[in-house]
């Protein structure tokens, strides 16, 4: 509400004589609007925090009506495409919920509008000096997408039954020899990540692939990580010989107690599923000491989309301190916030810094040492499919 | 045959409980958590799923009336569709070649069909919506509702139109006087099947609902993806119970060729 | 008949089967094949035969065809044996409220076909635990993996589940509507004894009439999504399965071996089609 004060965005205020461009005539703009965001449906915490707390609040605040679309990453690229193929002016989507490779592949094919994060009145709050923010996936994001959540890659693993997890590469793969099938990850964005951080570490660690897609680096630091991993599949989940589909499947053999670890991109996320009740009160998040991708999250607006200012007023609602705080709350989402809690009206700053502290996931202050930069998004899709060839494949 | 005999009582019971059983657990998995195993038997009763769906908070509901809607249409357009065009094709000459034609939107997997026309339907700005979903499902059963009526059109009923026309009887007469009638039973039949083919299909309308149509289908396939199996399961329970409602109401449903 | 076929049929009829049976399936597989062959599509290149040759010359195509084609014949072979002797046993039976009570299983779609199946046979599902506490096992780690794995175990189950009902009562319809029971006394009163006249009369008689619907049957499991996609592995894939995945690939350049796929499983599935129509008009000639 305080937000909504601050900057004059209700309805209520706007006149009908706002000059073209304006938030105002945004705002005018938008009311009535439906406006499709297309996310990814696979966390039954951040489809209520939509559904319950984001979709009712536009509602009211600004008459913008939200619908969500299950899509992610390659579908979301798939279906622009087609669109695009097929010359149709309105896209089904207006938002879609991407990072890296999908912003990247998007930006390929044209996809995108923009730029407009400098039209978001709340943009100005966003903590633009973070690397960590201002580059996806070492792209500059150049107002084509606007970050929403940031989130650090952890493992996850019941107290309970593991005493000692695992900490390097090699004593993974000890771990796995001496439990088999007890470990596994998924073939979709969180397993991946997860190859990532082991390329890096192989690759020599830290800046090692920093920078463009380097072909031959990728080559040879790949190359070791296939051999490492076919050395060692046969004492993974089903002995390696096929992976969950999503991370929600690894989470679901996690809590049924077929495996010992699963993991997150979400580095509060053990919270909230032990809140949920779906994980042992046990588990507990940490990370690799040759550290774990640390990524932002972002949205993006539909070229094609046939509501563009109902976009706008949702995506500047999404990165509002309001939503951003509830976001935050391990017993809603628990998605690390975008913003420069400094830059915040005062009211603000103090929710932001007296919010509950995690219990189950290692500190933000203790991890951050660990975090590593996102590849460019060639590693990304290179490492999707040369998974399926050199290890599913084999 | 005596042998028989006597091994029928245990096998009608075995069978029995294999016709029930499974919904017995998926209702008991709409309200229930087991624990970590081993163990067996559920460690809580949850109703979280179906206090949710009664409090009309969430999209169960909607997705209820979704999916009756859009069945409900499918079955309406297709059954009548198909009785017209089967007349046509039961009496061609190249009655074979028709027949194959017909039978291929229906044999052919929706969702590898579906990938192959999602073009069209985004260029007519189909795709995404309810109106986009309604006509795939319409032309995938649209297939089954021709092989389905072919058999009512025979020798006989065209002798009818005959007599009817000898008589001195118009055409509207003959439809609402004869036709009608002798068809109802065959069309109500029809339109049951069909409503089920569309009620369960979910490949096809993901493809060109484009995630945005939410079918109970794809309503207990998030909930799955989601790893969510309460809630998965108490969709899949309003997905069943219709048609099972249906069966109660009918007591001998009429058994289509597949 | 010919001279009355098109005055019969009438023009809406034509109409009506034109627009919706003809038209849009001719028209995606056209696209399909204009797509793989490089001629339309957002990153074409011109006309290329090269999502051809990747397919025909990998192995990933033929190992999803070989699967689906082994997961289909194994549904039909294990739910016709299954469905013929319950038909066969049951008898009248079936006529009864026995009768009715099979056509419940036929209300369970699918999807949640595979969710049960999941709950069941996972790895830390009921069965493995069951196994556990009977002391099968030790614990349920060691429960053999009978979903997500590659020989598609899960896959059958969840299809024979759903199949076998449907032809208890398709064979115990035919069973009637062909006077078996006629035939096996004709057969008897001739000196046959039971187990000729089943193998000779009764099998003969009822497999024959059910062949449209078992190619059928194994024409649907080919070509199956939502059962394979959540109890199936990555690789091999069964063939929907398969074509998804590459339409929505993040190698964009891969989406046309996705519609080469796409026509090879049309034109497998079509030439099975082949076969099954003359068969049914057989079937309707003899009633």
């Amino acid at each position: 509400m305080a937000a909504a004060l601050a900057f004059g965005c209700r309805q209520g205020d706007a006149d009908a004589a706002a000059p073209p461009g304006s938030w105002r005539e945004t705002l005018l703009r938008a009311r009535g609007q439906t406006v499709a965001l297309a996310m990814w449906q696979g966390d039954p915490y951040i489809n209520a925090y939509i559904r319950d707390f984001v979709a009712p609040r536009l509602r009211r605040d600004y008459g913008v009506v939200l619908r969500t679309v299950s899509a992610q990453g390659n579908q979301i690229v798939s279906m622009l495409m087609t669109e695009k193929e097929a010359r149709r002016p309105n896209s089904a989507s207006d938002i879609v919920w991407i990072n890296g490779e999908t912003f990247y592949q998007l930006r390929q094919i044209e996809a995108l509008y923009g730029p407009f994060t400098d039209r978001l009145p709340n943009a100005r709050f966003i903590d633009w000096r973070n690397p960590f923010i201002r580059y996806d996936f070492q792209q500059e994001i150049r107002g084509f997408e606007c970050p929403w959540g940031n989130v650090q890659f952890a493992l996850i693993y019941d107290s309970g039954a593991v005493a000692d997890p695992p900490r390097t590469r090699a004593a993974l793969s000890e771990w796995w020899r001496a439990h088999p099938g007890r470990f596994t990850f998924d073939v979709q964005f969180t397993g991946l990540t997860f190859l990532k951080s082991l390329l890096i570490e192989i690759a020599g660690g830290g800046q090692a692939l920093a920078g463009p897609f380097d072909e031959s680096k990728y080559r040879e630091s790949s190359t070791r990580l296939w051999a490492w991993l076919n050395e060692n599949k046969r004492f993974l989940w089903k002995s390696g010989r096929t992976f969950p589909d999503g991370v929600a499947q690894l989470h679901e053999l996690f809590a049924s107690g077929e495996v010992a670890f699963t993991m997150s991109n979400n580095d509060r996320e053990v919270d909230n599923k032990i809140a949920q009740g779906l994980f042992p009160s046990t588990a507990r998040a940490y990370v690799l000491d040759s550290g774990t991708i640390q990524n932002s999250h972002y949205l993006g607006i539909v070229q094609g989309a046939p509501h563009k200012e109902g976009a706008l007023v949702t995506i500047n609602f999404l990165i509002s301190p309001e939503a951003q705080l509830e976001k935050q709350k391990p017993s809603v989402w628990g998605d690390g916030t975008v913003l420069d809690v400094t830059r915040m009206p005062a009211p603000w700053r103090e929710s932001f810094t007296s919010e509950a502290p995690r219990s189950y996931a290692p500190s933000r202050a203790a991890i951050q040492g660990k975090a590593l930069m996102e590849l460019a998004p060639e590693y990304m899709l290179r490492l999707h499919d040369d998974f399926r060839t050199h290890v599913i494949d084999r | 045959m005596k042998r028989a005999e006597r091994h029928r009582a245990p096998a009608t019971t075995l069978v029995a409980l294999f016709a029930v059983l499974p919904i017995v657990y998926l209702a008991l998995l709409s309200v229930t958590r087991t624990g970590a195993p081993p163990r067996v038997l559920p460690a809580e009763w949850r109703l979280d799923a179906w206090r949710f769906l009664l409090s009309g908070r969430g999209e169960m509901l909607r997705s209820l009336w979704v999916s009756l809607a859009l069945s409900a249409a499918v079955a309406l357009s297709s059954a009548p569709l198909g009785f017209v065009a089967a007349r046509y094709v039961a009496f061609h000459r190249h009655r074979r070649l028709l027949l194959f034609f017909a039978y291929m939107p229906f044999v052919l997997s929706p969702v590898i069909l579906g990938t192959c026309m999602l073009f069209f339907y985004i260029r007519a700005g189909l795709s995404g919506s309810l109106a986009g979903v309604f006509l795939a499902q319409t032309v995938f059963t649209f297939g089954f509702s021709i092989v389905f009526f072919l058999s009512f059109w025979n020798r006989e009923k065209l002798d009818l139109e005959d007599l009817v026309a000898t008589l001195g009887g118009t055409r509207p007469q003959f439809y609402r006087l004869v036709l009608l009638p002798i068809s109802r039973d065959a069309l109500r039949t029809g339109m049951f099947q069909i409503f089920l083919l569309s009620w369960f299909q979910y490949g096809l309308t993901i493809l060109i609902g484009e995630g945005g149509v939410r079918t109970l289908p794809v309503l207990v396939y998030a909930h799955v993806a989601e790893a969510n199996p309460l809630f998965a399961a108490a969709a899949g329970m309003l997905l069943v119970l219709p048609p099972l409602a249906l069966l109660a109401m009918t007591r001998r449903p009429p058994l289509g060729s597949l | 008949m010919s001279s009355t076929a098109k005055a019969r049929g009438g023009r809406v009829g034509l109409a009506v089967f034109l627009a919706i049976a003809v038209f849009p399936a001719s028209g995606g597989l056209l696209y399909a094949l204009l797509y793989s062959l490089g001629g339309v599509g957002l990153l074409s290149r011109g006309w290329t035969l090269q999502a051809w040759i990747r397919v025909l010359t990998g192995s990933e195509f033929w190992r999803s065809l070989l699967f689906s084609s082994t997961v289909a014949a194994e549904v039909v072979l294990i739910s016709v044996a299954l469905g013929l002797s319950l038909a066969l046993s049951l008898g009248e039976r079936l006529q009864r409220t026995l009768g009715t009570l099979l056509h419940v299983p036929l209300t369970v779609p699918n999807v949640v076909a595979a969710f049960l199946t999941f709950q069941l046979l996972a790895g830390a599902g009921l069965m493995s635990r069951v196994a556990v506490r009977v002391g099968a096992i030790p614990d349920t780690a060691r429960f053999p993996s009978l979903v997500q794995e590659p020989w598609g175990i899960g896959i059958v189950l969840a299809h024979v589940l759903l199949a076998t009902p449907f032809l208890v009562l398709l064979f115990a319809a035919l069973a009637r509507s062909e006077r078996v029971s006629a035939f096996v006394e004709l057969a008897s009163t001739l000196g046959a004894n039971h187990t000729q006249t089943l193998r000779r009369v009764v099998l003969p008689l009822l497999l024959r009439q059910a062949l449209p619907s078992l190619v059928l049957l194994f024409i649907a499991i080919l070509g199956s999504y939502d059962i394979p996609l959540l109890l199936g592995v990555q690789s091999p894939q069964m063939l929907s399965v398969l074509v998804v995945r590459k339409n929505g690939i993040y190698d964009l350049a891969q989406k046309p071996e996705a519609y080469s796929v796409a026509i090879l499983y049309s034109v497998f599935t079509l030439l099975l089609l082949l076969r099954v129509i003359p068969l049914q008009g057989r079937r309707r000639e003899a009633s």
